[in-house]
């Protein structure tokens, strides 16, 4: 990305190319939030929660085998 | 024989079978219209193997699955998005079978009908700012003495701080321009650059509703801001989207 500048993407009627984070944010951050009938029982916890944590858990172990990122 | 159950993607007042048909859902099963109370909602069938209670908590664990469920359930949303308002749902809401479907349409239909009236007309934009990354001090000349060294760690600090500072204050002035264009807006969470790898810091991660007929003028909005960060970080923009972050429900009455 350059400095000052904008990048557009333009995920209409499909979402390859928009990141996962992104679409992340949005489906599970939010939308219509109506417990389920089996979501809710959970541990007794979020999903949105527990949901995030498997995920940096798991992206962490990707990009560390990779070695793409430092580890903190 | 597995037990399956309903995992519903949407709301919507009205949606024509044309529009689901040949649309395939998250376990590759077909999507179905269930219709109560003036709404229809799309579900499709998924075994409770991999959906129910013990089959999430295992695959929630699995960035793989996630993000095929994620996928396909964004592409049922688009698909019937581009045909109606649309009350998306959050990811995985399964439910017993259709009559809980339905009823929950029945219960909330007020607060469902009041999110689809917001929504008509309109699609979610992404606005993110990144700030630009100080300037490393690496490759200055080294400070002769002790006193010298931490003048210049603290004149490095305070740069710093004042740079955050002022990048935060860019990014409450872009977020509140934008906003004058926008039927609705949020700002959600900075993203974790350990998911995103960004450089610098995500000052803004903005959500707008913008009606359809001003998404142009909303895009050239954030292209003139974007050019007027200069060298203090950058815009990022991506849309159209479903309105995904605005369509929550407000309960009106315990449900």
């Amino acid at each position: 990305m350059t400095t000052g500048a904008i990048n557009t993407r333009a995920p209409r009627g499909g979402s390859q190319g928009v990141a996962l984070v992104d679409l992340l944010d949005r489906l599970l951050g939010a939308g219509v939030v109506l417990s389920g009938d089996l979501t809710i029982s959970i541990a007794g916890v979020d999903l949105v929660e527990v949901r995030l944590h498997a995920l940096i858990t798991s992206v962490r172990a990707e990009m560390r085998t990779t070695g793409r990122y430092p580890e903190e | 024989m597995i037990e399956s159950a309903s995992y519903v993607y949407l709301a919507a007042r009205d949606i024509p079978q044309d529009v689901v048909n040949g649309v395939t859902g998250v376990a590759g099963s077909p999507l179905r219209l269930v219709r109560s109370a003036g709404l229809t909602a799309v579900v499709s069938s998924v075994d409770l193997i991999e959906f129910g209670e013990e089959g999430l908590r295992r695959n929630l664990e699995d960035l793989q699955w996630l993000e095929r469920v994620a996928r396909v359930h964004d592409h049922v949303v688009h698909q019937v998005g581009s045909a109606t308002a649309v009350a998306p749902w959050r990811l995985a809401t399964i439910m017993r079978d259709d009559t809980r479907v339905a009823e929950l349409l029945d219960s909330w239909a007020v607060e469902l009908k009041a999110s689809l009236d917001r929504v008509e007309g309109c699609s979610e934009w992404s606005v993110k700012m990144l700030s630009t990354p100080a300037v490393s001090t690496a490759g200055q000349r080294e400070p002769a003495t002790g006193t010298a060294y931490l003048q210049q760690r603290r004149a490095a600090n305070a740069r710093r701080t004042e740079r955050a500072q002022n990048a935060s204050v860019e990014a409450d002035q872009i977020h509140i321009a934008l906003s004058r264009l926008t039927i609705a807006s949020r700002r959600l969470p900075p993203q974790d650059r350990r998911l995103t790898g960004h450089q610098g810091d995500m000052v803004l991660n903005g959500a707008y509703l913008v009606r359809d007929d001003q998404s142009e003028a909303f895009a050239a909005l954030v292209e003139q801001l974007g050019t007027e960060l200069e060298d203090f970080g950058s815009l990022e923009i991506n849309g159209p989207w479903p309105p995904y972050s605005f369509a929550t429900l407000e309960p009106t009455e315990p449900a």
